[in-house]
């Protein structure tokens, strides 16, 4: 009887001002120059109107229906939070709403949704971790017991990290690469460590996440019904369906129907007794490991390559990672607050994800997600800002 | 199939994308077994074909220089004397079992509309711009306006070298959008050399091309970042370009070339890290699609129609000389953009063949002929 395990990321980055090179070496305060606080309070009103409060709302209805046998687990990145407590404070009460059915479950990651996971070290890593940590602890008053990293990136020494750090599991993407003739259906251990590791169902996954307007698509239109049936023939012990939480009205726009799937999916699910949801926690306590998974080369879930290129593919983009790394050693030492929390907001995948120039059909997804109009902007108004955060670190 | 074209220039004597154009499409078109007869003034150059489908007519005695046009009734008068001679001679010379006419632009229009009626076969005719172009909007010329509306009705099929360009022609003009085909402009590869700390302009320097725009933004990235700023070509501007870069304290940076030869333009092409090309309007630039073909990050202004076809480049308002100073300065300075740019547009620009703009154009041809 496979338990459906739903994982939604609801994260919003903070994103940049145009910087030009004539900007480098101002005497302004960074964190008010290098961000485009309007824009970022435009676009997070947007989204909350669109995915976020409509969402929750219609998942509290269905987990009151079902009473609580309808189960999800959300991550909450940092920089999310703190939009939700200086703009709409009421999104992060929908949310302790939510969490307090108890049939939501609650995941970690880093705070700033960053590739510290990649330094040389993982002392960055365990520092953001530490902080999201305490900031579920101080909102929800939870201790989480699943990790789940960036964009769902993956490698054996990550996982040695997040089970040294007492996490139970880790969610990641269910890569053929690394799954080879095994199903994502069951629940894995990491290499050498007691560390469960979830793996995303990417099919079925992106059937609602990327495919489900899709007119090209032979599974169009996706009812609930269908989807359910699709799910009841699978063989395992763990269905996991990760993704955006934007996807619902915001990736997918109301009027596709993405909302009218969501409100009949428990009921049809409930249909097949072979089927129920779980929560992360649950899913991890509840099955055993079958196998072990050895990832040596960081996995993730994002385009076809499902692996780090999207954010270090080109040189554009190692360039800026090298740069925002030797940044930080310098910074370590001088124990300055301000530029530390600004670095950090930096470190948010996304500003290298804007310069990424692959391929036309990720490209197209890129641009969809991209305030730039091409990578090359995205990079220039990136490495401009890091050089004059160098600039302030060398002088203060 | 058998076409009369009617040109101007063509290289070695060339002014401008028409004569490149002419030369790319006239081979391109001889390549698919169309036989062209090529009409052009007479010139002091020798201008050939090794092609046994393709004959270059020379045509009168007068070179013409169309884009010299200045504030001098004189010289004015002079060129318009010789176009009005070399019209009248066309009449006489232009014989065969031709199929259809091509024509481009204005100046060889009267002869162009008058043979089509007196052989009573199609007429083809490729804007490469208009006058509202060549005025950079400001004061465009009734006189030439009128004879271009007059020669795009009489033609059976325009073809524009821009998306941009099929707009005006359709808008300021008046000729509907159904007469109209768009073909954009093609590439002979440059190849690439070491590059140097060089920032290119290289077109005419009159009011249209923006010149004045390329070395405001030479002063600012001057004041972060050390370059030659190299403008390539002549043009009525040229003094006035000088005077203003002593004035604005840069000249000992600024190298202004005078006219070049086709090796030293390729050259200059290969040495290049930045090319700029700031045109006011611009239906086309073929200059970009060189730049970026040996190799060079490109940065065009937006109202050109090369802008419509590439995404590696960057695009600039022409006006805007702050944006276009950050960007030439962030190319000088940061080597992974200067490597991915240089590399992504120039792989973009290999589908840019003139092998293309035959196909294309003998499409057109085969919908009236």
């Amino acid at each position: 009887m496979p338990s459906i395990c739903f994982y939604f990321q609801v994260h919003q980055p903070v994103r940049l001002n145009r910087f030009s090179v004539f900007n480098i070496g101002n005497q302004e305060e960074p964190f008010f120059t290098y961000f485009d606080h309007s824009l970022n309070k435009k676009i997070f009103e947007k989204v909350a109107n669109k995915c976020y409060l409509p969402t929750n709302k219609l998942l509290l209805e269905l987990i009151r229906k079902y009473d609580g046998r309808f189960r999800i687990s959300f991550s909450l990145t940092g920089t999310f939070v703190e939009y939700c407590e200086r703009y709409l404070p009421n999104v992060l009460d929908s949310f302790k709403d939510l969490f307090k059915t108890g049939a939501v479950d609650l995941i970690d990651e880093t705070y700033f949704h960053s590739l510290s996971g990649l330094y040389d070290d993982l002392e960055e890593f365990e520092d953001q971790v530490k902080m999201h940590r305490q900031m579920i602890k101080r909102i929800f008053n939870y201790k989480p017991k699943v990790f789940r990293n960036t964009e769902a990136i993956y490698d054996n020494r990550i996982a040695r990290k997040v089970s040294e750090m007492g996490y139970k599991g880790i969610l990641t993407e269910g890569a053929e690469k690394i799954l080879g003739w095994r199903s994502p259906n069951f629940v894995y251990k990491a290499l050498n460590s007691p560390l469960k590791v979830l793996m995303r169902n990417y099919k079925l996954s992106d059937d609602v996440g990327f495919r489900f307007s899709a007119r090209n698509w032979p599974g169009y239109p996706l009812t609930a019904d269908k989807y359910a049936n699709w799910m009841s023939n699978s063989f395992g012990d763990v269905i996991n369906l990760f993704m955006d939480y934007e996807t619902f009205g915001e990736h997918q726009w109301t009027e596709t129907g993405i909302f009218e799937f969501l409100r009949h999916l428990p009921g049809e699910v409930f249909k097949h007794d072979c089927l129920d949801f779980a929560t992360v926690s649950e899913a991890v306590e509840r099955y055993n490991a079958v196998d072990e998974v050895d990832v040596p080369w960081a996995i993730s879930w994002a385009d076809e390559d499902r692996n780090v290129s999207t954010w270090l593919g080109n040189n554009m983009q190692i360039a800026c990672f090298n740069e925002l790394k030797d940044i930080g050693r310098k910074l370590k030492k001088k124990k300055n607050m301000d530029l530390l929390y600004v670095w950090r907001l930096l470190q948010t995948s996304d500003h290298l994800y804007y310069m990424s120039t692959k391929g036309f059909e990720d490209g197209a997804v890129h641009a969809y997600f991209s305030p730039y109009d091409i990578p090359y902007d995205g990079f220039i108004n990136y490495m401009n800002i890091l050089q004059d955060l160098k600039d302030k670190v060398d002088a203060r | 199939m058998k076409i009369a074209m009617i040109g101007w220039e063509y290289p070695p004597f060339k002014v401008g994308g028409l004569g490149t154009h002419c030369y790319g499409l006239t081979n391109g078109l001889a390549d698919k077994n169309v036989h062209v007869d090529f009409y052009m003034p007479k010139t002091k150059y020798k201008v050939k074909s090794d092609k046994s489908n393709l004959n270059i007519i020379e045509v009168g005695e007068a070179e013409i220089y169309p884009y010299d046009i200045v504030d001098d009734k004189e010289i004015g008068g002079k060129i318009f004397d010789a176009i009005k001679r070399y019209n009248e001679l066309l009449l006489k010379r232009v014989k065969g079992n031709y199929d259809l006419i091509h024509c481009h632009d204005w100046l060889t229009m009267e002869a162009a509309v008058q043979l089509k009626e007196k052989m009573g076969i199609p007429l083809v005719l490729t804007v490469h711009s208009t006058e509202y172009d060549r005025s950079g909007w400001l004061h465009p010329n009734q006189w030439f306006i009128d004879h271009e509306r007059w020669g795009m009705q009489h033609a059976d099929r325009i073809i524009a070298v821009s998306e941009f360009t099929k707009r005006v022609v359709v808008d300021k003009y008046g000729i509907p959008e159904s007469k109209i085909t768009v073909v954009h402009n093609a590439v002979y590869p440059i190849g690439e050399s070491e590059k140097q700390n060089v920032v290119l302009f290289l077109g005419r320097l009159t009011i249209q091309k923006g010149p004045e725009f390329f070395l405001k933004a030479a002063k600012k990235v001057l004041e972060y970042e050390d370059a030659k700023f190299v403008v390539a070509g002549v043009g009525d501007m040229l003094p006035k370009l000088i005077e203003q870069a002593v004035h604005m304290g840069i000249s000992n940076k600024v190298i202004f070339t005078g006219a070049l030869t086709e090796d030293e333009v390729r050259h200059i092409y290969k040495i290049s890290s930045v090319y700029v090309m700031p045109s006011v309007s611009e239906p086309f630039g073929i200059t970009a699609l060189e730049a970026i073909s040996a190799g060079t990050p490109t940065i065009v202004s937006k109202s050109a129609g090369v802008s419509e076809v590439l995404k590696s480049v960057f695009k600039v308002d022409f006006w805007d000389t702050d944006e276009m100073a950050n960007k030439i300065i962030a190319i000088l300075r940061y080597e992974p953009l200067r490597d991915h740019m240089g590399q992504s547009s120039k792989r973009e620009v290999q589908l840019f063949t003139w092998d293309r703009v035959a196909e294309r154009t003998i499409a057109v041809y085969r919908g009236i002929a």
